[in-house]
């Protein structure tokens, strides 16, 4: 079981595998340089798509050597997206990547119909492996970035996401928390009406294997002792790998919180997809946008895990 | 164990006889079951009504009314009100209907000075001996809500609740019923049913187990949850049926008489004491055990 983000990039380093990266609009020396560590470690090969001579300047301004990249000339942002999918798609890369270009082009060329990545009749969702210093293992919430208002389908479809990942990090049968403010069921928080059907849903075998509760607050997910001191019974015991936040707005805040005051690294990834696709905030650090490649390269089809 | 409605009477026996108002007493379908319970010791009667109308009915079908506490007020209406109110006082513990129309009756109950509003919802509590199963099993609603939504249905359970602990069943295990077992989002009662169990977990809805979506089978039959895989403290071994709506109930109800020759007694609760209200078509022994756990469902 990977219980640390660096256990994670050890993992795929150890794979053996160069997963081929495609960077869409790559111009950028936040993504050059989160991909080129993945280069010289020697788990990542990495096509850069964009306009070819400021790519380079880039490089040399950041003193990245950039003789073992593939460079791809692009005129324009969509058509770096549009190039950088249909590597994917074909085969000639196994992840994309976002980089300059803005977050709704780049998902326009990754869930177009036709050409794009999408699974057939899937959620775009997305879901964040957290290490935070101050728990004992890696936590996984979502949807931080991707649905602002999650509906009971649009939750299922994020669980499965998270339930799949935690998998692959060796978690068999998860613990999964629903998040809520408080473990009450109330007609005024959808949310906790939704948690409520999904726990049922869970129990009777209707979601993949694992222990699931909510609504519960942040402390009864991921402090042992907090069920005791609220006198609430919950089959969590305070052990969550999973949070599932009822919106944008909450997940979102809750990560940024950990990785600001709490010292914490992620690793995130669109799901919904047929191939991995990245796409990082700028706030994230260095360090976490190398997680998130590495988190990309495990979450391959036909990786070992 | 409770496993025969006549199993009510040793909860009766132990407790001070209660007493039973009668509105309009001159009825030929409620008067014998009365009489008798009076005569067994489970009720003290109170009748009201037609006095002559009273006597003439007990002496074409020969019960012996002497002694009994008979009020003439021949007024349908008035007969009504006079015994809701003496409930309202606590001089009587239950109220049963006699030959009026359910609808004037409820009026009564209601009534917002005199009637017996608690602020409950007023629900139907059916309780079968059948003799398929291993213990009494409940069923609610099958004659006053036609389709009630969560809060009406968390309503419905609590009503339940507190009259089985009456009885004596004291955490019952409660099936919210559905067609299927599995969470459908395109049925209604098996939303409710998982936000049931949810709340029930919660406790916000206490003194029970609460499981479902249960399909009929696997809430009765333990061979059939096992059959589905189910894990559940509630199936196979039901005390309590929760219905979706009155069309499910109301056939349940009449099949389990009809077909598997079910025992019934059947109790209004939600008001301040329990109110029998039987319908003509049931049988003399339907409302002779009604009157059994209305007596054993009140206090005194």
């Amino acid at each position: 079981m990977i219980t640390r983000l660096t256990q994670l990039a050890e993992f795929v380093k150890s794979s053996g595998r160069r997963y081929r990266i495609a960077i869409a609009w790559a111009q950028d020396s936040n993504s050059i340089g989160a991909v080129y560590k993945g280069v010289c470690e020697g788990f990542l090969e990495a096509a850069l798509i964009g306009r070819k001579p400021e790519i380079i300047k880039v490089c040399e301004k950041e003193n990245i050597d950039y003789s073992g990249l593939n460079i791809i000339e692009s005129a324009t942002d969509y058509e770096a997206c549009r190039k950088a999918v249909d590597m994917t798609r074909s085969g000639d890369a196994d992840i994309v990547m976002k980089g300059l270009v803005g977050t709704d082009r780049f998902l326009k060329a990754v869930m177009d119909k036709e050409s794009g990545l999408m699974e057939p009749g899937a959620i775009l969702s997305y879901v964040c492996a957290i290490d935070v210093p101050a728990y004992k293992k890696l936590l996984f919430i979502t949807d931080p970035a991707v649905i602002p208002f999650p509906d009971l389908d649009q939750k299922i479809a994020m669980t499965r996401y998270a339930i799949d990942m935690a998998r692959r990090f060796g978690i068999s049968k998860p613990r999964i928390a629903l998040i809520g403010a408080t473990e009450k069921i109330s007609r005024h928080f959808q949310s906790s009406l939704d948690y409520s059907v999904m726990c049922k849903m869970a129990e009777r075998g209707q979601l993949p294997d694992c222990i699931m509760d909510g609504p519960v607050d942040i402390f009864l997910a991921c402090d042992p002792k907090s069920p005791e001191i609220k006198g609430v019974r919950t089959v969590l015991e305070g052990d969550a790998d999973i949070l599932v936040f009822p919106s944008i707005e909450s997940c979102n805040p809750f990560y940024k919180g950990l990785m600001l005051f709490a010292g914490a690294e992620l690793a995130g990834l669109i799901c919904g997809t047929v191939k991995p696709v990245v796409l990082m905030s700028r706030n994230e650090s260095l360090l976490s946008k190398y997680y998130c490649m590495a988190l990309a390269c495990m979450m391959t089809k036909g990786s070992k895990n | 164990m409770l496993r025969k409605l006549e199993d009510l009477k040793t909860i009766v026996a132990n407790e001070p006889v209660k007493k039973l108002v009668l509105a309009p007493a001159h009825d030929q379908d409620s008067l014998g079951a009365v009489i008798k319970a009076a005569s067994d010791g489970v009720v003290t009667p109170v009748l009201i009504g037609d006095t002559d109308g009273i006597r003439q009915i007990a002496e074409e079908n020969g019960f012996d009314i002497s002694g009994l506490n008979i009020i003439h007020e021949p007024g349908i209406e008035a007969s009504v009100e006079l015994a809701v109110k003496m409930v309202s006082r606590r001089e009587a513990e239950i109220l049963m209907k006699g030959k009026v129309g359910t609808s004037t009756l409820l009026k009564c109950v209601l009534n917002k000075e005199w009637g017996l509003r608690t602020g409950k919802l007023l629900s139907h509590f059916a309780l079968f001996e059948v003799e398929t199963y291993h213990k009494l099993i409940a069923v609610t609603d099958v004659a006053m809500n036609i389709a009630p939504n969560l809060q009406e249905k968390i309503a419905i359970i609590n009503n339940s609740i507190s009259c089985m602990h009456r009885l004596g069943i004291m955490n019952p295990k409660v099936a919210v019923l559905g067609a299927v077992e599995m969470v459908n989002e395109s049925m209604e009662a098996t939303l409710d049913a998982a936000l049931l169990s949810k709340m029930n977990q919660r406790d916000q809805i206490k003194g029970c187990i609460i499981d479902g979506p249960l399909a009929f089978d696997n809430a009765v039959s333990i061979v059939s949850a096992k059959h589905k895989g189910i894990k559940s403290e509630v199936a196979g071994d039901t005390d309590l049926l929760l219905m979706p709506d009155i069309e499910v109930g109301n056939v349940l109800y009449k099949s389990l008489v009809f077909f598997a020759k079910a025992k019934v007694a059947s109790v209004i609760l939600g008001a301040a004491a329990p109110i029998v209200l039987t319908s003509r078509s049931d049988s003399e022994q339907a409302k002779y055990d009604s009157i059994l756990l209305a007596s054993a469902a009140s206090k005194k």
